[in-house]
């Protein structure tokens, strides 16, 4: 480790969603005593992934989303700063903020995480259509989960997913929409995802797989216009409001203006190190690279987001970087649980099934090494599989298909 | 105080909310219920002393109940577990020394 004198005096962190705090909570852990300060407009930083779910149904209360509870943040002495960031000066240190106050650190954390990516057609961007990345926006969002109300969710992948799984549950009126024929082939496999869309039609959803080419308001209604093909033209779906849940693009504006090295999210090396040495980038809106130097493609999940936290916290201290487990995301959605570990692209598909349904699905390469399992209510099979992706182990794919078979054993 | 079989399989013979863990040759008792959300840890993933949720992967140190990451950061209550000859025995509600203590928001170290 390196001595005490050589670590930075002060670590500021732009952003306190998962990434930023836990680069917070990381440094207390590892025993750093320098000044750390989080600045976020939204104040106390909370967890997101209950906002499509469990905080949007009313189960859980606003005050269970923070990480921590306030007085947290003194017994760490750490500084929270509700104001927004205006501009970063790396060279300098000097972090701006919209108040016209003007901090310096020693290191800069970039953690601005990403913004709701804007539907590309006509009144993709009007007033009034909805979002799903805050607190606020999902209080908004609950006024429709009335029954008869009208929501029309475009996008099926996650948060589409749950929205389209909570809202229905409220006895919602619900149209999902989604030009792609099975969303979230790409993260949990063919079989899975098949079993899971099929999941929003038994529950009332009405799923249209068309393209979205323009959305009107018309007083109080909303009007959704569809591109059903060339014989049979547009057709509209009525509602009263339009959640767009396409996914999101980094917010890398302070990034870019602070001159960092920018290619779809912030680029960063092993340690979360941005082009400039006094910043580092975690979270949402971080992009590493591949051994070869090969831009890597952003994981947008939890998981992800608190390791490059932690390796962001570990670096800053000149400390070994933590080895991270496979990546894994989990969903939840009409009363499943759904996790997935590695990756879903390419491979060789074996299922394990339970009673007539899937269970889990594992993608094995040529010599049947796991590459990536998903799973429906499986999450010790998760867990099997991810030893079993870190360890390399090769597996026989009739004894992983076959559910009498213990995982967990077979991934000691 | 539970007199309990001294099986690795302790736990199934358990009454939630505590269950047991064997680990390592050492056994260990905490309540049931994660921290974070409601899960039940007796279903989770054992590795060394730790205990991961199988929900949302926080993980619990066996030896003390402190949240050892997120998204749980409040500990779980331990229970004294004690070996005498062949037999387990189970404090129920009589902490572990040096566990973190509950209540006032405690955040794990």
């Amino acid at each position: 480790m390196s001595p005490a004198e050589s670590l930075p005096e002060a670590v500021l962190i732009v952003g306190g969603g998962l990434a930023g705090f836990t680069v917070a909570q990381e440094l207390r852990k590892r025993g750093y005593d320098g000044t750390v300060t989080i600045v976020d407009p939204e104040g106390l930083p909370y967890d997101r992934p209950p906002l499509s779910k469990e905080y949007l149904d009313g189960s859980v209360p606003a005050s269970n989303l923070p990480f921590v509870e306030e007085s947290w943040f003194e017994k760490n002495s750490v500084d929270l700063v509700v104001d927004r960031v205006a501009g970063i000066n790396p060279d300098d240190g000097i972090v701006t903020l919209e108040s016209g106050a003007l901090w310096t650190a020693d290191v800069i954390v970039f953690a601005a995480g990403g913004r709701a990516r804007p539907l590309p057609v006509p009144g993709g961007d009007l007033p009034g259509v909805i979002q799903l990345r805050t607190k606020a926006d999902a209080d908004g969002l609950r006024e429709l989960l009335v029954p008869g109300r009208r929501l029309v969710v475009i996008g099926g992948g996650l948060i589409g997913a749950e929205v389209a799984s909570t809202a229905s549950k409220a006895g919602a009126d619900v149209t999902l929409i989604d030009p792609v024929k099975l969303p979230g082939a790409m993260a949990m496999g063919q079989t899975i995802a098949l079993y899971l869309h099929q999941l929003h039609e038994a529950h009332g959803v009405r799923v249209i797989d068309k393209p979205t080419t323009a959305i009107h308001r018309q007083g109080e209604e909303w009007m959704v216009t569809i591109d059903e093909g060339p014989l049979r033209g547009g057709s509209e779906v009525t509602a009263d409001g339009v959640l767009v849940a396409i996914g999101i693009v980094p917010d890398v504006s302070l990034a870019v203006a602070a001159g960092l090295d920018i290619n779809n999210g912030v680029m960063v090396d092993d340690s979360q190190r941005t082009s400039h040495p006094r910043v580092y980038a975690v979270g949402d809106v971080a992009r590493g690279r591949a051994p070869d130097g090969t831009p890597l493609d952003r994981h947008e999940h939890w998981q992800s987001a608190m390791q490059s936290g932690q390796t962001a916290a570990a670096a800053i201290m000149g400390q070994e970087l933590p080895v991270h487990p496979a990546p894994w995301m989990w969903s939840d959605r009409y009363g499943h649980h759904v996790e997935a570990v590695g990756s879903m692209a390419q491979g060789r598909l074996v299922v394990r099934a339970r009673d007539g349904k899937p269970w889990v699905s594992f993608l094995l390469d040529d010599d049947n090494r796991v590459l990536g399992a998903a799973a429906i209510d499986g999450g010790i099979a998760i867990r099997a599989a991810q030893r079993m992706i870190d360890h390399g182990t090769v597996v026989d794919p009739a004894q992983i298909a076959d559910p009498a078979v213990n995982l967990k054993k077979l991934a000691r | 105080m539970r007199k309990l079989s001294s099986s690795p399989l302790i736990r199934q013979a358990m009454m939630t909310p505590s269950p047991s863990f064997f680990s390592d040759g050492k056994y260990f008792a905490l309540d049931d219920t994660c921290s974070h959300e409601d899960a039940s840890l007796g279903d989770g993933w054992i590795e060394g002393e730790e205990v991961e949720c199988p929900i949302h992967a926080a993980k619990f140190s066996l030896c003390t109940g402190s949240a050892l990451c997120l998204p749980a950061s409040k500990p779980v209550k331990t229970h004294r577990v004690e070996v005498r000859g062949d037999e387990i025995w189970l404090y129920p509600g009589e902490a572990v020394e040096g566990a973190e203590l509950i209540g006032d928001g405690a955040v794990a170290s």
